[in-house]
């Protein structure tokens, strides 16, 4: 059913945000994390991370039909297709007293930059409420086509 | 006999059918508003509709057809599907993305009003027909 599609869609989105919200959740409470990992006897900070989304393509079902119907194949939804490491270098800020300075005094902090990330967060929130509206309007819809043929 | 067999009963079946169509293409679209490279589609039907019986106004009605190779004359509205097209000449963001969010918002409360009014004619005729048949 079509309408059915359009709350894949929306759900799908609400999937993906919450999942990108969730990340920038983790880069804010790790933005002052210096023992990230341990790599070659050395803390190595941790590093911002952020998601990569991408278009959900079409079921098999889905992709006949409008194959059939001599319409362009299209997606439905949206889906996080990996979470990837921010490679810029780490933020060096000079504090001796600090257990993991280096020899010459200097730590080396997460690349976590706090105004991109709020930046990021009420983007993120924002499109989610989006998608609630455009689920929203899908029950709307639905419930509406119930009605059809009902005595009032 | 077909009582809601009428060409209107068809053709409002067809716009709320596009309107459907047209729900799930926004919410793609809303959905996709953060990816980069996503490319927004949308669902013409009303301009299809109107080409299509704007070409025919001087003849109303549909010439009954006994052969399929015939050619068609008359109005013939039930023929117009709405079809998907997808916006790849223009750009909303620095990642290609060219979902308006606002723009698909408007759209997707617009579509909803007139699928709501659609369903309203629909019931109307069916509570029309139940006039006719009940006699009261």
């Amino acid at each position: 059913m079509r309408l059915n599609d359009g709350f894949e869609a929306s759900a799908s989105a609400l999937t993906a945000q919450r999942l990108r919200m969730d990340v920038i959740a983790s880069n804010i409470a790790n933005a002052e994390t210096t023992r990230g990992r341990y790599v070659n006897g050395r803390w190595v900070p941790y590093a911002r991370k952020m998601v990569v989304l991408e278009p959900v393509q079409k079921s098999f079902s889905n992709l006949l039909h409008s194959k059939l119907s001599g319409g362009k194949v299209r997606t439905a939804g949206v889906k996080v297709a990996r979470i990837v490491e921010d490679s810029t270098p780490p933020r060096l800020v000079y504090n001796p007293t600090h257990p993991d300075a280096d020899e010459n005094g200097y730590v080396r902090l997460p690349n976590v930059d706090i105004l991109k990330e709020m930046v990021d967060m009420l983007s993120a929130t924002r499109s989610y409420e989006a998608n609630v509206t455009a689920l929203n309007a899908s029950k709307a819809m639905f419930t509406k086509a119930l009605e059809i043929g009902r005595q009032s | 006999m077909n009582v809601l067999g009428g060409s209107e009963t068809a053709l409002l079946r067809t716009a709320i059918s596009a309107a459907e169509v047209r729900q799930q293409v926004i919410a793609d679209n809303i959905a996709n508003v953060d990816t980069p490279g996503f490319k927004r589609s949308e669902v013409l039907f009303e301009e299809l509709l109107a080409e299509q019986l704007g070409k025919r106004t001087e003849s109303k009605l549909e010439l009954r057809r006994t052969h399929a190779r015939h050619i068609p004359a008359g109005r013939g509205a039930g023929v117009v599907r709405p079809r998907i097209v997808m916006d790849e000449t223009t750009r909303m963001n620095n990642n290609d993305n060219n979902v308006d969010i606002d723009r698909e918002m408007a759209l997707l409360a617009k579509n909803q009003l007139r699928y709501n009014a659609m369903i309203q004619q629909l019931n109307h005729k069916i509570s029309m027909l139940r006039i006719g048949i009940e006699g009261r």
